[in-house]
């Protein structure tokens, strides 16, 4: 059984497959150094491998032998030589390479970047120039200046309507007090500050000479009766005359008119010696225009800001702040609360209720 | 690096040469076989215009890792003996290397052997059928192949024994191994 073993294992050794001889083997079997066994491994090999086979038979010839350690060493020299060589290059190779990898990495990521930025760019442009169009829209081209001019001119007109009610009584007073003229420089040293401050607030540039001739008269006592709202009142007047366009140019040419009825009235409430009613209406007044200024600039936000604060007055300019709330909602695209304002203007029955009521038909 | 790659096959380092175009593996390739290259190539030397050794091997090195890219390589020593021997007799020099049948046959024979490794029922099954294709041999086969692998004789003890050069021992070696292995190929189907 061992012996089948042992041929069988002999016989399949036939077809085993042997390695070249190496740099040692060579010359050991050209001298006969080799133990048996090895020798008949390298024979077995040598029947099949011609390169070997060749090598022993060229090296057996002594002319040969003599010359073949010196060039056996230095093709070995040679090759490792190239290949470090190589391996040098092949290492600079794939620096490189990692390199330029990296570089294009980074140049496609700042050109992603720089195309966002600049599509970013693009797109606030455009929602910019969308957003003066909607604001300037019915402010400019659908008759909201025009709306607004009215309103105003409307206000100054029930301003002296709503001036009325109140002072009816005082009116035959004050027409008394025209005939008396002796009380009348107190109470409209009293009085004429609001005069000073419409005049102020609305028209400057008119109602200059109206305020030279008051001015003697009238600064003096002004201080004493209000002095907290003509702070303000001196704070932000620089402030509409500043952020005029001609627009509020022509806004105030069209109020000029406005400022001399005020006057009108505030001489009856002179008359009347009631100034306290008439200095809340002339802030709310105030407020109100500097909100329209911001309105017809265009600033919605802080026009819509001014008239909330506005519209929790009582006084008409309350409803007239909520008609224009409205109108801002409107402009703005947001049309529920555009809606309710509206109708709260309607609800309320004030003398804008019909427009209110157009408005909301409209809608 | 140059140590693990040392340690590899012919056939890895051949591939990684090709694949990767690894230069390193080219580099341990042709210095595990520089020796034989140049023990061969010596009776070439000196014989013309560049053929010195500073002038030939450089040559026949760039020729090998030219073709190495190419080549379809079974068996590195058959194709580095076939390119040196090419390029220096000059004839060949434009036709490519190509194992010839025999050499592919009793390689795959080798390579079934080795398959069978451990398994001693493939290990049967081959030696069954080695035996029944060395059967089929000339009686000259038979003995050179018995005395050969059984007996474990040297080419010089068998030339001795029958008189003629070892040159001849070994031919007829050859042919017996290549006669069985191409009849393991045509008659059983490779399996």
């Amino acid at each position: 059984m061992e012996n089948n073993l042992e041929n069988s294992n002999k016989i399949l050794k036939t077809f085993s497959t042997i390695r070249c001889l190496n740099r040692d083997q060579l010359p050991r079997y050209l001298d006969g150094r080799l133990t048996d066994v090895e020798k008949h491994l390298v024979e077995q090999h040598l029947v099949d491998c011609d390169l070997c086979y060749d090598a022993l038979h060229v090296l057996q010839q002594p002319q040969y032998r003599d010359k073949y350690q010196s060039l056996s060493v230095s093709i070995q020299q040679y090759i490792r030589n190239s290949i470090k060589q190589v391996s040098h290059i092949q290492k600079a190779e794939r620096y490189q390479r990692k390199e330029q990898k990296k570089e294009s990495l980074l140049i496609y990521f700042w050109i992603v970047a720089a195309i966002a930025i600049f599509a970013g760019g693009i797109y606030l442009v455009q929602q910019g120039n969308r957003f003066r169009s909607l604001s300037s829209k019915p402010l400019a081209s659908s008759g909201s200046v025009p709306t607004i001019q009215a309103s105003n001119r409307e206000e100054v007109k029930q301003q002296s309507v709503s001036s009325l009610p109140v002072p009816r009584p005082d009116t035959a007073v004050g027409q008394a007090g025209i005939v008396t003229p002796s009380p009348v420089p107190v109470k409209e040293s009293s009085v004429k500050p609001v005069v000073k401050k419409d005049t102020l607030k609305a028209a400057p540039v008119v109602s200059k000479p109206e305020v030279k001739t008051d001015d003697t008269t009238v600064k003096k006592p002004v201080v004493p009766v209000k002095p907290p709202e003509d702070k303000e009142e001196k704070k932000a007047t620089p402030v509409v005359v500043q952020k005029d366009s001609p627009r509020v140019v022509k806004e105030k040419k069209a109020d000029t008119p406005e400022a001399k009825i005020v006057p009108k009235d505030t001489h009856k409430d002179d008359d009347d010696k009631k100034p306290a009613p008439s200095a809340p209406t002339s802030t709310d007044e105030f407020l109100y225009k500097a909100a329209m200024v911001y309105h017809q600039q265009g600033d919605l936000n802080e026009a819509i800001s001014r008239y909330k604060h506005l519209s929790t007055s009582n006084s008409k300019y309350g409803e007239l702040a909520r008609y224009q709330l409205a109108v801002c909602y409107r402009s703005k695209g947001q049309t529920g609360k555009a809606r309710r304002m509206f109708k709260e203007v309607v609800n309320m029955g004030g003398s804008m209720k019909d427009k209110a009521q157009a408005a909301l038909d409209n809608l | 690096m140059l140590q693990q790659l040392t340690n590899l096959s012919d056939k890895e380092l051949i591939s990684r040469a090709r694949k990767l175009r690894d230069l390193e593996a080219e580099g341990v390739l042709f210095e595990r076989y520089s020796h034989l290259l140049v023990a061969i190539s010596m009776p070439y030397l000196n014989n013309g215009p560049g053929t010195t050794p500073e002038e030939m091997y450089p040559v026949i090195l760039q020729r090998l890792s030219n073709s190495i890219k190419t080549q379809t390589i079974p068996k590195t020593s058959e194709w580095i003996h076939y390119t040196v021997k090419a390029l220096n007799n000059k004839s060949e020099r434009n036709s490519p290397f190509f194992p010839s049948s025999e050499s592919r046959e009793v390689q795959q024979v080798e390579n079934s052997v080795e398959k069978a490794g451990n398994n001693l029922l493939e290990q049967q099954q081959l030696v069954i059928k080695i035996r029944h294709f060395f059967s089929q041999l000339d009686a000259d086969e038979k003995y050179f192949l018995q005395q050969f692998y059984t007996e474990q004789k040297s080419f010089a003890e068998l030339a001795a024994a029958k008189e003629c050069p070892v040159e001849k021992v070994r031919q007829k070696l050859r042919e017996g191994k290549q006669k069985i292995a191409s009849l393991m190929m045509t008659q059983t189907d490779g399996k």
